[in-house]
């Protein structure tokens, strides 16, 4: 196995004794030769996940199959979803004309998000799910084709979207995959490509890639990995060295040497942030996402300012906003968290557009699942929707080529050829016309991952048409 | 005990021949429990006695094997072992082996035969499997795990001899002895009803406590974990009727402002964010939470009903917000949590919170809901895969898992759940979230025939409407709970779970079956005294995750033992063992640890308690901690951020305490007393800095210090030099308390 350029700098961090570090300069060299050529430009990804499995029906819906037959009650969107209280009203969705054909319109608290279709910044990519091959109602139902594991399931749905391994549980999620693969284009920089203001997540772990994990712009960058430690200078600096010291001991033990590096990361990461202070003059929304895509944005800032020395090429950050586990009470809950997700991820725009990278920018939208499009419950209080499969995605950014749809949208009918249910009581989920590996890898090939490396990180790309879906320039 | 030898006829000459040619002799077999076991190895180095299975080859190993038997072409190893403390029965899932290689890279072997050499009772042979990543990568140390004790070190060529670590500080050639050795005694239980050792004790109370406090290691120590555990499970709780420490609350106006108004003439201490605090947050509840983790006698019950929220979760991170409804929950986690399992999962399912939380209450014969149907089948009782009885998945020809359910069953279980609401309100506009869920009549409930898990099946009832489907509700309900508590499943699902929330993460199988028969039949473990036959017996399964061999003993050398302590169960014990007072040390601390909301001393460090993210918990028990190949679930919420936190909880508990303070008002404060330690006894032994150190190893560590840690924490307690000698002792007190209670060793329960 080729010692790459991370294995070094993981050792020499963690080699205290000078015998270690010199024994490792030789290797040093050789890898050094090995090296890709950092980056010249500077790239992100920014993946928004909408945690609990969102609505994608009511978020983004079909006007042309607004009004299905008459007295159909499972066909057409006010068919089915009206009664119960589940529609929105036709005149509140807001009116987009694709250039793929069709009128849709964006759920009403959206307007930041029809705006950015207007301008061709965002595209949408419908009714994408986890898959193990391309599947039909027909293979789905008579079980001649492969479906991914635990379907309907929050956690493994999760999973099956972070790690794009829809037949496995995998231990490492596409974009630590993908920063391993492309770790030689951030050169000699030595701060974490991959940064969560969302806590710890599968899908930014990869084999040898570790996550950063701060909190949101509530904290200042230069405070976000603070240690504080009490008493005069000169006692802290002792207890600073004990403190150091014992990190390098017991690592025998497994769980002890885990608990030890990631404190031993925060602290480097922290040396690294703590003379930044970067600022923006975009206005966020002060909600938990406007604060995480705001700390992105600043950390963007920071890490791309030469004067700061951090000197990053290649990142991919994760935010999270949950609540969308809408089984009930829908109708208000998609009201609340659309309108942020649509206001955060505008202003996230417009602070690219004032850094002058916002065709180095690319967000996108992740969730567990879409919802059924039969409803679960009456009333507009109450009505909600279950698990289901197939969902819309968001994609925004100056490089993407927006003010389309890419993927098909499904045909609105309970028990149609897009629903995987049959039976008497067919709830409407779709099965996915592209898988999340075609989504992953169309962003990942525009992070900079070579067609070569591509199986390395969706292992099983190579079963759908086309591994570049082409939303991005 | 399996006779059959697939890998090696030859093996008695060869260990014949060593036997008489060698004379390095092992010490005398120790009586103790949790011996650990010894490889072989040659008679001058520690090259292990080792042969490739099957075709009897000596190193190098191929990677693929040289006679192949079946679809799976990877290599199996022989490798000899002794000193194995066996418990009748025990087989290959009591080990884990894994070889490290020149990288440092760990891999993981799967234990596949242990069986005894013929002729040679005391030797046993334990074939390996060789890792699937593992390549060319020559010499490799290979160690065997059993009981959480660790062997010793055996060097073994892959692909090629030669490179490979050096070999393990203080290692030594483990050659056969002279005199075969006679049968290994198998292991007898402890009864544990004599004294304890200190080190097993602190360990003990790591395990079934918030946290040893100095006071409880001498009282458990000396009446033994036996009469301990009889004592927790026959304390009463604070809260007798309820069978709970949670006192009962008001139950508010379902209308905060009307509850609570700006202004109340009426009562002249009335203060709105007082009313609104005490009946809409989970500031009350928090309070008692961490006050009976600090000063409560029935720990046990604590820790488990904790371990049983994160497995049957209901979050206040939701609309069940309020700290009555809460509550309920609670009580029914504390009254069940050494009761009946079937029980438990009954109450639970018709608390208003659950049925709130997972819309249950909305789920009707026409509009089903399948929230709870899903989660109370992959969560709450069987999980996702088939398991064998030790907690494995069952794997199909191809190796695939196998589920445990389909889409169509959580059907059948939806309609099931249907047809369930709230009693009868409290009172004008209050919401009856006390009270058990009852039946909606009408035709809510789906009266048809429905076909459940394992070919049980419930007929239709005989009327869909009315009283008939009240009924139908009912006996629809006790026919789930019947055909979920009996599924082969629970026992390991549930079991391993408790064990990694007690003890463990990593439990080996052979320890998740043992406790997984105790769940299946109270009276199949250990411990069987005063057992009843009965299934789902959580007092008993408790005692035997506690009382089992690899949970027991002064100190578990295996690698891959123990479990990152979660941050309730990190502060707590920190507290607990620093003698925690009010701020003022007059009296005893509020239990207000920190803000009133998430900011506080743990929900800082991602664990708000009782208002987890989602049904998922604060984190995942299958969370593999990235890079080891083992499982850390706490893991899931040690991240940069939290890791420096939790140092600088402490650092805020040891330097500053929480201060008390008067807000919303003076009259009813948010932290009347607030918390601090009291350390005045290391701080007695401070002018000797090795004696607070010993004293710090001993209540925190167990006596497993490591020599270097010791040396480094007294270098900077040295480096300490106020004039003022009181000042000076207790800065240098301080500092080994920060320094031991931040350390990545006490992080990990060991």
């Amino acid at each position: 196995m080729a010692i790459t350029r991370r294995d070094f700098l993981r050792s020499s961090a963690c080699a205290f004794g000078s015998m270690a570090l010199a024994s490792s300069i030789d290797t040093f060299g050789v890898v050094h030769a090995l090296t890709p050529q950092a980056a010249s430009d500077y790239k992100a990804l920014v993946c928004v996940f909408l945690n609990g499995g969102n609505d994608g029906n009511n978020m983004f819906v079909s006007l042309d199959q607004y009004n299905g037959p008459a007295g159909s009650t499972v066909e057409g969107y006010s068919n089915v979803r009206a009664a119960s209280g589940l529609a929105i009203a036709q005149a509140s969705l807001l009116p987009v004309s694709p250039v793929s054909g069709g009128s849709y319109g964006f759920h009403p608290n959206m307007p930041e998000m029809q705006n950015l279709f207007n301008q061709g910044k965002l595209a949408v990519l419908c009714n994408n799910g986890p898959l193990v091959e391309p599947l039909t109602r027909t293979t789905y139902q008579n079980g001649a084709g492969k479906k991914p594991m635990q379907l309907f399931s929050h956690s493994d749905q999760i999973g099956l979207f972070q790690t794009a391994i829809a037949n496995n549980v995998s231990q490492t999620g596409w974009a630590g995959r993908l920063a391993d693969r492309t770790l030689g284009l951030n050169g000699a920089a030595t701060f974490p490509s991959n940064v969560s203001i969302a806590g710890i997540n599968l899908f930014l772990t990869g084999v040898d890639t570790r996550q950063l994990a701060v909190a949101d712009s509530n904290t200042t960058l230069a405070n976000v990995l603070q240690l504080n430690m009490s008493g005069s200078a000169s006692e802290q600096a002792s207890r600073l060295v004990a403190f150091n010291d014992l990190r390098t001991l017991d690592n025998n033990f497994k769980l002890v040497k885990a608990a030890s590096d990631t404190r031993s990361s925060s602290i480097q990461t922290d040396n690294a942030l703590s003379s930044v202070n970067p600022t923006l003059a975009t206005v966020f929304p002060n909600t938990s996402i406007g604060r995480q895509l705001k700390q992105v944005a600043l950390l963007i800032k920071a890490c791309t300012d030469p004067a700061a020395g951090i000197n990053m090429k290649r990142q991919i950050f994760f935010t999270q906003i949950g609540g969308f586990d809408h089984h009930s009470a829908e109708i208000n809950g998609q009201i609340n968290l659309l309108t942020q997700v649509s206001q955060a991820i505008s202003a996230f725009y417009a602070a690219t557009v004032e850094l002058g990278i916002q065709d180095k920018v690319t967000t996108f939208t992740m969730s567990d699942f879409g919802r059924t499009f039969q409803p679960a419950g009456t009333g507009v209080n109450a009505v909600g929707t279950d698990h289901a499969w197939g969902n819309h995605h968001l994609i925004v950014g100056g490089a993407v080529l927006g003010h389309t749809l890419y993927g098909t949208y499904p045909i609105l009918r309970l028990g149609g050829p897009d629903d995987t249910d049959g039976g008497t009581n067919p709830r409407g989920r779709w099965i996915p016309t592209t898988s999340v590996e075609q989504y992953a890898a169309t962003l990942a090939t525009w992070y900079g991952l070579s067609t070569a490396d591509l199986p390395a990180v969706f292992p099983l790309i190579n079963r759908f048409s086309t591994a570049n879906l082409g939303f991005l320039a | 005990m399996k006779t059959c030898f697939p890998c090696c006829t030859g093996i008695t000459f060869r260990l014949s021949l060593l036997a008489c040619v060698l004379g390095l002799s092992l010490a005398a077999a120790n009586a103790a429990t949790n011996k650990k076991p010894v490889l072989l190895s040659q008679a001058t180095n520690t090259r292990a006695v080792a042969f490739e299975s099957v075709s009897m080859k000596a190193e190098p190993f191929p990677l693929t094997a040289s006679l192949p038997m079946g679809n799976d072409l990877r290599t199996r190893i022989c490798i000899f072992a002794m000193d194995l403390e066996l418990l009748p029965g025990e087989g290959a899932n009591a080990f884990t082996s894994d070889v490290q290689d020149a990288s440092g890279k760990i891999y993981p072997l799967r234990v596949e035969f242990v069986g005894q050499v013929p002729n040679f009772p005391g030797i046993t042979m334990i074939i390996v499997r060789l890792a699937d990543d593992l390549g060319d990568v020559g010499d490799v140390l290979l160690r065997l795990n059993l009981h959480g004790m660790s062997s010793n070190r055996v060097r073994v060529a892959i692909g090629h001899s030669g490179g490979g670590p050096a070999d393990d500080p203080g290692a030594v050639a483990t050659p056969a002895p002279p005199t075969p050795p006679g049968a290994d005694q198998p292991l007898v239980p402890d009864p544990y009803t004599g004294p304890a050792s200190e080190a097993d004790t602190v360990r003990f109370l790591e395990q079934a406590s918030w946290g040893p406090t100095p006071s409880e290691i001498a009282r458990v120590k000396a009446m033994g974990f036996k009469a301990y555990l009889d004592e927790q499970f026959g304390l009463a709780p604070t809260n007798t009727a309820k069978g709970s420490n949670y006192p009962d609350l008001t139950f508010p106006l379902d209308d905060s402002t009307q509850q609570c108004p700006t202004s109340n003439p009426a009562d002249p201490n009335y203060n709105q964010n007082v009313c609104f605090r005490d009946h809409y947050t989970m500031y009350p509840v928090h309070r008692t939470f961490f006050s009976n983790a600090l000063y409560g006698n029935d720990q046990l019950r604590q820790r488990v009903a904790f371990a049983l929220h994160q497995i049957l979760v209901v979050s206040a991170n939701s609309e069940v917000n309020r700290p009555s409804w809460m509550t309920i929950y609670l009580q029914a986690l504390d009254r069940n949590a050494f009761g009946s399992y079937r029980t438990l999962l009954n109450e639970i399912t018709l608390t208003p919170a659950m049925g709130e939380y997972l819309d249950m209450r909305l789920s009707t014969r026409t509009n089903p809901n399948e929230n709870f149907a899903r989660e109370v089948l992959q969560l709450f009782s069987i999980g996702t895969d088939v398991l064998n009885p030790d907690g494995t998945a069952q794997r199909d020809a191809q190796g695939a898992t196998i589920p445990t359910y389909s889409q169509a069953d959580v059907n059948e279980f939806t309609r099931v759940f249907t047809g369930w609401n709230f009693a009868t309100a409290i009172g004008a506009g209050i919401t009856n979230f006390r009270d058990p869920m009852l039946p909606r009549g009408g035709q809510n409930h789906d009266a048809g025939a429905k076909t459940l898990l394992n070919g049980f099946s419930i007929p239709a009832c005989s009327s869909p409407n009315g009283a008939a489907n009240i009924a139908c509700a009912q006996s629809d309900m006790t026919a789930v709970m019947n055909n979920l508590a009996n599924h082969p499943n629970v026992g390991p699902f549930i079991s391993k779970q408790l064990i990694q929330h007690l003890v463990t993460s990593n439990p080996s199988p052979a320890y998740v079956e043992r406790v997984a028969r105790v769940f299946n039949n109270d009276c199949n473990g250990l411990y069987p005294q005063g057992c009843t036959n009965t299934r789902g017996n959580l007092r008993f399964v408790v005692q035997a995750i506690l009382l089992d061999p690899e949970a027991r003993g002064d100190v578990k050398t295996d690698p891959n033992y123990g479990k990152l302590r979660e941050p309730a169960q990190y502060i707590t014990g920190f507290l607990r063992a620093f003698n925690p007072k009010s701020f003022d040390k007059s009296t005893t601390s509020d239990g207000v640890l920190g803000g009133r909301s998430s900011t506080d001393f743990t929900g800082s460090l991602d664990q708000p308690i009782f208002q987890p993210t989602t049904v998922f918990s604060y984190y995942q028990p299958s969370y593999e901690v990235p890079g080891t190949k083992i499982l850390g679930p706490a893991f899931g919420i040690l991240s940069t951020t939290t890791t420096l936190r939790r140092a600088n909880n402490i650092n805020t508990l040891i330097f500053n305490g929480v201060s008390a303070n008067t807000s919303p008002t003076a009259a009813s404060p948010d932290r009347p007393r607030g918390t601090s330690i009291d350390i005045s006894n290391l701080e007695a032994l401070a002018g000797n800095p090795a004696d607070v150190v010993n004293a710090l190893d001993a209540l925190l560590l167990h006596g497993t210090m490591h020599p270097q840690m010791r040396t480094s924490i007294i270098t900077a307690m040295n480096a300490i030099n106020d004039a003022n000698i009181t000042t000076r002792h207790q800065k240098r007190a301080r500092t080994a308390v920060y320094l031991v209670a931040t350390s990545s060793q006490y992080d990990i329960q060991r």
